[in-house]
């Protein structure tokens, strides 16, 4: 498996496009993280107020609205290039194995959104600490359950990169994977937890199940338990992985 | 396992055979109880016009298409169970398997360390096909020709003993087909297999020892070039008498 991960690695590298989402996941949690401190003295302003615990963790919790849905498409990238460029032909002349091609992109891509996690809390970290004490309130980062945060944001961002790995291997279109992550995320679930009424069930779905992680309560909508979250959206991922190899992957490459 | 490494073991691991292969797409056999042997020393021709079933059997040897009956092996393995697939054979299917972002030398050295070979080969294989000049290239910059000569080395990572090749020569200028069979006569010379697919017959003639006839997914010939010659006179004649006669019948 070891080699698998070295040539993941390498792929990764040799073209720039994780370094360009990168940036870009940092750039939206710098919005994110100003917008919420910009307006963190409106009287209208949902969040709990930055000199709590709650108005803190939240702030930090912003990394991962940053990272998780880019690394996801980094990740469905990462896999459905296989097909889009036809490198699959080498890759799986080279590893005849397909699941294990599968399970050497879920760790690489794992560790990577690991790596976008901390870099987008470095940045929460770099804008809001000087600015909070310019306001006079006092960020104690190791205080306040923020290194619970911290693990939350971490744990989310990496299983996301997990999903966009598996849902790559079960669609292996590149553009209706990407396409259909950011419907999903951006307009397809936020439809369905706006109906409270079925709010028990939707906070099973995988944006719901990514929110208990963090707890970040900007709404009234149920959330599961943070460890219950993680293992949900992990089986998510995992399963469309699964399914993925037993199924598309299996496929012919022609 | 580097078998090919030992003389004594090279021969049964170059063999190709080929037993029975068969494909249908929607209804359609594309590929029909194709059988065949390539023998280790040797070039074979795989030869058929376009849409006789060529990329689809060559597929199949490959363990990238699975065939819906029949069974191929190289060396009496079939290719999913070889433990170094890229040490047993090298294979270059198509043109056009490249992320265009990538450098020549980065699209090989993610084939080398997914095979835990040395990065040295990346950068031999390279130099092999001739384009040491271009290696920190963006692929995306690449001439077709550029794309084949890559193609070929990905193939030629392994340092396998058998090389199975499709339509390598198209796109390559005049100079590059010339290098392209003095390459492949110099690699069968050292007792492994060649097989390499075309529907261009001037290209074959002087480069063969041997040809699969492929058509409408059937195999309509096996014969040694000299064999051909004493029945049909040259290959292009062979090669028109063969396909024309199945299109007659059918």
């Amino acid at each position: 498996m070891r080699p698998l991960i070295a040539a993941e690695v390498h792929k990764l590298r040799s073209a720039r496009l994780w370094l360009w989402l990168l940036l870009a996941s940092m750039a939206l949690t710098a919005l994110y993280v100003s917008l919420l401190i910009g307006f963190s003295d409106d009287p209208d302003t949902l969040t709990a107020p930055l000199d709590t615990a709650a108005g803190q963790q939240t702030l930090f919790a912003v990394a991962s609205g940053g990272a998780n849905t880019l690394v996801a498409v980094v990740a469905a990238i990462g896999i459905t290039g296989e097909f889009r460029h036809r490198t699959a032909t080498a890759t799986f002349l080279t590893t005849p194995q397909r699941g294990k091609v599968v399970a050497a992109k879920l760790a690489t891509y794992a560790a990577v959104g690991a790596g976008y996690a901390i870099a987008c809390l470095l940045v929460v970290a770099a804008i809001a600490w000087p600015w909070l004490s310019a306001k006079g309130i006092d960020l104690t980062l190791l205080g306040k359950g923020l290194p619970g945060t911290y693990a939350g944001v971490v744990a989310d961002v990496t299983i996301f990169a997990v999903v966009g790995v598996g849902l790559g291997a079960l669609l292996r279109n590149q553009v209706a994977t990407v396409v259909g992550l950011l419907v999903y995320r951006f307009v397809a679930e936020p439809m369905l937890t706006a109906v409270s009424a079925i709010s028990d069930w939707t906070a099973y779905l995988p944006g719901s199940a990514s929110a208990a992680l963090t707890k970040v309560s900007l709404s009234s909508q149920n959330y599961l338990d943070p460890w219950l979250g993680g293992l949900v959206l992990a089986t998510y991922g995992l399963l469309f992985a699964v399914v993925g190899t037993r199924v598309s992957m299996r496929r012919d490459i022609t | 396992m580097r078998v090919h490494n030992d003389p004594m073991t090279r021969e049964p691991a170059a063999r190709i055979e080929a037993s029975g292969l068969t494909k249908h797409y929607s209804g359609v056999a594309a590929v029909d109880d194709v059988s065949f042997t390539v023998e280790p020393g040797s070039v074979t021709g795989f030869l058929g016009p376009n849409g006789a079933g060529k990329t689809t059997t060559l597929r199949m040897l490959l363990g990238l298409v699975r065939a819906d009956h029949g069974r191929a092996t190289i060396g009496g393995v079939e290719y999913r169970d070889l433990p170094a697939p890229l040490e047993v054979v090298g294979a270059a299917l198509e043109s056009t398997g490249f992320h265009p972002s990538r450098t020549g030398l980065d699209h090989l050295l993610t084939y080398t360390k997914a095979a835990a070979l040395p990065a040295s080969r990346a950068t031999a294989a390279i130099e092999e096909v001739g384009l040491g000049e271009a290696r920190n290239r963006r692929v995306g910059a690449y001439s077709l020709g550029m794309r084949q000569r890559l193609a070929l080395a990905t193939a030629l990572l392994g340092d396998p003993a058998v090389l199975i090749l499709d339509e390598p020569a198209n796109g390559l200028d005049p100079e590059g087909i010339v290098w392209l069979r003095s390459f492949l006569r110099k690699y069968a010379a050292t007792g492994r297999s060649v097989l390499v697919s075309s529907h261009v017959l001037t290209e074959m003639q002087q480069l063969v020892d041997s040809v699969v006839i492929l058509h409408r997914g059937r195999v309509v010939q096996q014969a040694t070039l000299a064999e051909l010659a004493s029945s049909h006179g040259d290959l292009e004649t062979a090669f028109f008498e063969l396909t024309a006669g199945q299109e007659a019948r059918s």
